[in-house]
């Protein structure tokens, strides 16, 4: 963003003086954009300390309108952390971890050899592979969700970690669309050096390529743990069992038909958000290359 | 310099190649063909796609059973000419049970065969029963009934066709789905897009506290939707929820429990929910899209006397229309295919006043088992993704999957 530009040390004067203008006014945009800032961050936080704040409260305080809507509690408790934590949290953290790993590992994977051979190589059809992987990407869920639930029947694999095959329509297509940008972005010469040299594909690919390759893994590596650390649709209908269901599902299943626990929700959304919170603060930079690799085009 | 792929590379594409057959391709093609039959998983008579009728071979072979149990019961009591009848039927019925025993599918000449047994054996059976009413015979009612429920023997073919998508033209129930989604799906993506573009804008500014505002940014979209469902209800809650007290308390609505218990509230609580975890998504696809255009051209603008709001329309906007495009695209499907936010905040309620077309195929398919007409609802969404996705393709001109 701040290049240095050549240009600009031989400006004429009335050239100089318009820039000058300019930048006097972005002095009351700059406050402006503060204030909107300000704005955007307390409302994208605000639910979120609300939430933490409930968390710590009697029930008693939740449900009485006189106490409900005071920020701080007197009576702070962590009562609804010991209810929520006994009531299964910890298993359904677990199979989270394990779902999204496994999926993770197996996208990396795929991905990687698959975007290496479409960045690097001509082949027929191309642009057709493309187009069908962004399309997967796009088709309603749903739409996979019968026919899949009847093959998992058929094989005796529902209520299982097998759920996280069915996971790939969700992420895979967007590994794969990271995974080329990045591979574009690496220079070929020294593929073709190597090439010269005797190195045969699969060496050029795990020496060279790969460790290059890294950081666009690493991003991709994210993008798919978040991916799948948050779906619900599948393991919904998938694995009906307690036993295997991730954090989305379980944490759902704790509104009941005639009683909202809102402290034990809260706590709940507190405890589960964290590992969020922490993949978020690491990783920003690659999250902010995976959305936009995804999607955009340069 | 890209060389031309060998045969033996095709291997790094098979993994691809397999995982997509297996769990995406197949998958929408079963559901279209499902789609096609009336296929309900919690009736026997429908619980699987047949193309033609079928023989039940085992139910045959039990009937087949019977008819000698029965007519034995009572042989000694009839005469001679009922007798080798009798005999007769016996043996046919055996031969029919022996030949039909692993048959599932039956051709039409095959079903005519049996029928006229079906037929011809009750026949001569009846008149042997009606010509010696004296006789003491006991099983005439048994033979009766049971000849009566013959036909079940054949299970009839659930294709259907079209019908289920020409049910849906008719289905008021799918209508109003279908606007809840658009509706939803338009206002959400539109108020993302305006809020993303000024938070985008603002962002490519490059001040201090840029990595605050992006993480204030990241957290509500990498967090489960679910779990943002979630959180939305409490906020929203008629009793407890601060949000819903403070709309009550400026008077954008009646009264805190009108937030999610009235159809526009309750509509507005989903858009609300949705625009706060998608708009910084949105921002941050844009951005990128910012961050590309020469800022010399800014200056440039600035040096003609070009006005903000004129640069903004005039350089902006336009360079930026393939990025907005795609942001545009990506969150239409998105928002066109909502499914968790929806069912665990408000369910699709009150009154089906948020039901999603995802929330009816899932309700349809799942919760009652009907896959035939659950799956044309998805094969209908399929269908509306396909022209979505086509008329912006066709605006974007190819640039998408142009290579290089």
């Amino acid at each position: 963003m701040t290049n240095p530009n050549p240009v600009q040390s031989q400006l004429s004067p009335r050239v100089a003086e318009a820039l000058k203008q300019t930048r006097h006014k972005k002095k009351y945009s700059r406050f402006f954009a503060y204030l909107v800032i300000a704005l955007f961050v307390f409302v994208s936080i605000f639910p979120f300390i609300w939430v933490a704040a409930t968390s710590f409260k009697p029930s008693n305080e939740i449900y009485n309108p006189s106490t409900a809507f005071k920020l701080i509690t007197d009576q702070a408790t962590s009562q609804h952390y010991r209810e929520v934590w006994a009531k299964g949290l910890p298993k359904a953290i677990g199979n989270s971890f394990i779902v999204s790993t496994i999926t993770t590992a197996y996208v990396i994977v795929v991905s990687t050899f698959s975007s290496y051979l479409v960045s690097r190589y001509r082949f027929k059809g191309k642009r057709f592979l493309m187009g069908i992987i962004l399309g997967v990407s796009m088709f309603p869920q749903m739409i996979i969700v019968g026919p899949i639930y009847n093959m998992f029947y058929k094989l005796g694999i529902l209520n299982s970690f097998w759920v996280s095959l069915a996971y790939a329509s969700i992420t895979l297509p967007t590994a794969v669309w990271i995974m080329v940008a990045h591979f574009n972005s690496i220079p070929l010469a020294l593929e073709e050096a190597a090439r010269i040299d005797g190195a045969r594909p699969m060496q050029i690919l795990w020496r060279i390529v790969f460790p290059l390759a890294a950081p666009g893994v690493f991003t991709t590596a994210i993008m798919t743990f978040i991916a799948s650390w948050n779906e619900y649709l599948l393991t919904f209908t998938l694995n009906t069992d307690v036993n295997y269901h991730t954090v989305p599902v379980h944490i759902s299943s704790l509104q009941t038909q005639f009683s909202i626990l809102w402290g034990q929700i809260t706590a709940a959304t507190v405890i589960v958000i964290i590992p969020t919170l922490i993949i978020v603060l690491l990783f920003q930079k690659q999250i902010i290359s995976g959305i936009t690799q995804g999607a955009v085009k340069e | 310099m890209k060389s031309r792929m060998k045969k033996s590379q095709l291997l790094y594409l098979a993994p691809l190649l397999i995982i997509l057959l297996i769990f995406s391709f197949y998958p929408i093609a079963t559901s279209f063909a499902y789609s096609m039959f009336d296929y309900r998983t919690n009736n026997q008579q429908y619980n699987a796609l047949r193309m033609s009728s079928e023989l039940n071979g085992n139910l045959l072979a039990e009937n087949a059973d019977y008819i000698a149990y029965f007519l034995n019961d009572d042989y000694d009591y009839v005469d001679e000419e009922g007798q080798a009848i009798f005999d007769q039927v016996i043996a046919q019925a055996e031969d029919i049970a022996e030949k039909y025993k692993d048959l599932k599918v039956v051709s039409e000449e095959q079903k005519q065969e049996l029928e006229a047994f079906f037929e011809n054996s009750w026949a001569d059976i009846s008149a042997v029963y009606q010509r010696l009413p004296d006789n003491d015979l006991i099983r005439g009612e048994d033979l009766r009934d049971l000849y009566r429920s013959m036909p079940t023997v054949f299970i009839e073919s659930n294709y259907v066709g079209l019908d289920h998508y020409k049910r849906l033209l008719k289905d008021s129930r799918f209508h109003g789905d279908l606007g809840n989604t658009l509706l939803f799906t338009a206002i959400s993506v539109s108020l993302e897009l305006v809020l993303g573009m000024g938070l985008a804008l603002i962002m490519n500014m490059a001040m201090r506290g840029i990595g605050l505002i992006r993480t204030a940014a990241l957290v509500p979209w990498a967090i489960p939707t679910a779990v943002s469902a979630l959180m939305w209800q409490y906020l929203y809650d008629g009793r407890s929820g601060i949000v819903a007290h403070f709309f009550a308390s400026i008077g954008l609505i009646s009264s805190s429990e009108a937030m999610l218990s009235t159809a526009s509230g309750a509509m507005a609580a989903a858009i609300i929910a949705d625009v706060w975890k998608t708009t910084p998504y949105m921002a941050l696809l844009l951005l990128a899209g910012l961050q590309v255009i020469d800022r010399g051209l800014y200056e440039s603008a600035a040096v003609d006397g070009a006005g903000k709001i004129r640069t903004f329309f005039s350089i902006t906007l336009p360079l930026m229309k393939s990025s907005i495009l795609v942001a545009l695209l990506f969150r239409t499907l998105d928002a066109f295919r909502v499914y968790d936010l929806i069912a665990v905040l408000t369910g699709g309620g009150p009154g089906g006043s948020t039901e999603t077309l995802s929330i009816y195929s899932y309700k349809v398919m799942i919760e009652q088992s009907n896959y035939g007409y659950g799956s044309a609802i998805v094969v209908a969404m399929f269908v509306c993704v396909a022209l979505i996705a086509t008329l912006f393709i066709k605006i974007l001109g190819t640039e998408l999957l142009a290579e290089e």
